[in-house]
């Protein structure tokens, strides 16, 4: 009996170049060469999930792994006894108004470039996660360096981007000179540089955190992420202190 | 003057800082592609086929593609202050560039490419439709990874590392689709469909929710980086719905037109099949004679596999 293929038939003139690759030439692969195949594509498999799976562990940092993100003080640092004027205009007793607070104590200034802004922020973000213990008595007092500039209505403009319960300290700048040294952080600079938008001022960028009882025993430095935050600030308000 | 993007701890600035190893290979592989097609033109004058141009075309606007995606702006925003333009970056590498470069690319020139380098076994394993679809995947999920981001985005070399990795999974996502070694390609249409919609719209939703719901910034890098604008949270958020929907115009786009084109080739068929009035009982009688395929046939080829026949006269006929 006659039988043809039923194939599309190319044009006996046209020249094909020929494919790549054995198994394309049509031959059989061979025993090994399918072996060497199916081990290459494992490989190539478990080497990818082994990255993955390095990648994500290593991104999760565990409280238990980690101890505070900041810098445990050596001896505890007594919160400074500061009167300034806040953004109502009213002196502000930073000892009597935050007493029995855990309490975070920063200097900058509202056209700082970079690390001002990030501070506010990380910190903004660890309170909103905190949730309902927001209202546990976390109280964020920025005091300004550049009194010229942050006057009481453009400082309180400037922390309501962030949260309207943060409090924002002026004063002469001997006040806040003296503010600084009673805080234990190396006094602000003028930058004589100017920028387009006008100059910037170089000032101590950690974070010091008070705890109930009126004592500071962590420094957070600039850098410490909102995880961070949460994570050392849900353990500052259930009284819990460095060892 | 920087050769690659890095994050960098200053203040953002729109003064133009263009990076040097970006230009060199734009520019490298511009002349490069010029130069070797002009080389096989005047070689293999024959194999002209008409479509130098639209290809010279294409592989032109991938090139823009990646330094678009590369030099400043975008890497620099990309490389150490939003996450969003981060993932904008990775969509132009992957969903631009390559794709394009690979339209750009003609077969002899791939083929060349594979031959030298001898790779054409290498190639042809990653570029099989379930390996590039598991591959892109494992870049996609692997680069994007707090602690790969972090650590990359800290060095030039570390970028440029990033970038190339993203080029070449763009690469190899494409590469079953519309690659120019043409019997590598997915062999039908609607393989191609499922291959696309598995490897590139699928698969990145998830971790694209993981980032978009994320409560806080997962990227070290970005959140402290100098703003631009918006919140570390928020840039983050974009760059979650960047990934998980961002990607739908191309890939949707893309399985449209190839299910549109199988489909009108369907039709051709079809009315190719429709014997003619007049021709019926001819037609019937030729393919009562002529279009049998014989199972003992194809076992006797030895290889199971379906060869053309060799015309001979009495085929013809």
């Amino acid at each position: 009996m006659h039988a043809k293929l039923l194939v599309p038939m190319e044009s006996p003139t046209t020249v094909e170049t020929p494919p790549l690759g054995a198994e394309d030439a049509g031959a059989e692969p061979s025993a090994a060469a399918r072996r060497r195949l199916i081990w290459t594509i494992a490989g190539i498999v478990i080497g990818g999930l082994l990255l993955v799976g390095i990648g994500l562990l290593a991104s999760e940092r565990s409280a238990a792994e980690s101890e505070w993100a900041g810098t445990v003080l050596a001896s505890p640092q007594a919160k400074p006894e500061i009167v300034l004027t806040d953004t109502s205009g009213q002196p502000y007793d930073l000892r009597a108004e935050t007493a029995g607070t855990t309490t975070i104590l920063m200097f900058g200034y509202t056209s700082c470039p970079d690390v001002c802004p990030i501070n506010l922020a990380s910190l903004d973000g660890a309170l909103d996660e905190l949730g309902d213990n927001r209202s546990n008595g976390v109280r964020v007092v920025f005091v300004t360096v550049d009194p010229e500039r942050d006057t009481p209505e453009v400082l309180r403009r400037y922390l309501d981007q962030f949260d309207s319960n943060f409090v924002g300290l002026t004063g002469t700048p001997e006040e806040i000179r003296a503010a600084q040294a009673a805080a234990d952080v190396p006094g602000a600079v003028r930058d004589p540089q100017t920028t387009p938008d006008g100059y910037t001022v170089g000032h101590a960028s950690q974070l010091i955190a008070y705890q109930p009882d009126g004592q500071a025993r962590i420094v957070y430095p600039f850098g410490t992420r909102q995880s961070d935050w949460t994570r050392d600030l849900r353990r500052l308000l259930t009284g819990e202190q460095p060892s | 003057m920087r050769w690659w993007c890095v994050a960098v701890n200053e203040s953002w600035s729109w003064v133009p800082r263009p990076y040097l190893g970006v230009w060199v290979l734009c520019i490298g592989l511009l002349v490069s592609h010029a130069v070797a097609t002009r080389r096989h033109q005047r070689r293999h004058p024959e194999s002209l086929d008409g479509r130098e141009g639209r290809r010279a075309v294409w592989f032109a606007l991938g090139v823009g593609m990646l330094w678009l995606a590369s030099d400043w702006p975008v890497g620099a925003l990309g490389a150490g202050y939003l996450s969003s333009i981060h993932m904008l970056q990775y969509m132009l590498y992957t969903l631009g560039a390559a794709p394009l470069m690979m339209l750009g690319t003609p077969e002899w020139m791939a083929r060349a490419i594979v031959e030298r380098t001898h790779s054409a076994a290498a190639v042809r394993l990653l570029t099989r439709p379930l390996v590039a679809a598991i591959l892109f995947n494992l870049v996609l999920l692997a680069t994007h990874a707090p602690v790969s981001v972090d650590t990359l985005r800290s060095t030039q070399v570390g970028n440029f590392v990033l970038d190339m990795i993203w080029l070449f999974s763009g690469l190899l996502l494409w590469a079953p689709v519309i690659g120019p070694i043409t019997e590598w390609r997915a062999r039908s249409a609607p393989a191609r469909i499922v291959y696309l919609f598995c490897a590139a719209a699928l698969i990145p939703m998830i971790p694209g929710g993981f980032i978009a719901f994320a409560s806080q910034p997962l990227y070290g890098t970005y959140e402290l980086a100098p703003r631009v604008g918006v919140s570390a949270l928020d840039d983050q958020q974009m760059a979650g719905v960047l990934m998980k929907i961002g990607n739908i115009p191309i890939i949707w786009a893309v399985m449209g037109v190839i299910w549109f084109r199988w489909y009108e080739s369907e039709q051709r068929s079809a009315r190719r099949r429709q014997p003619v009035r007049g021709a019926r009982s001819a037609a019937a009688s030729r393919t009562a004679d002529v279009t049998v395929v014989s199972r003992e046939t194809v076992a006797a080829s030895g290889s199971g596999r379906i060869e053309p026949p060799t015309p001979t006269g009495a085929d013809l006929n």
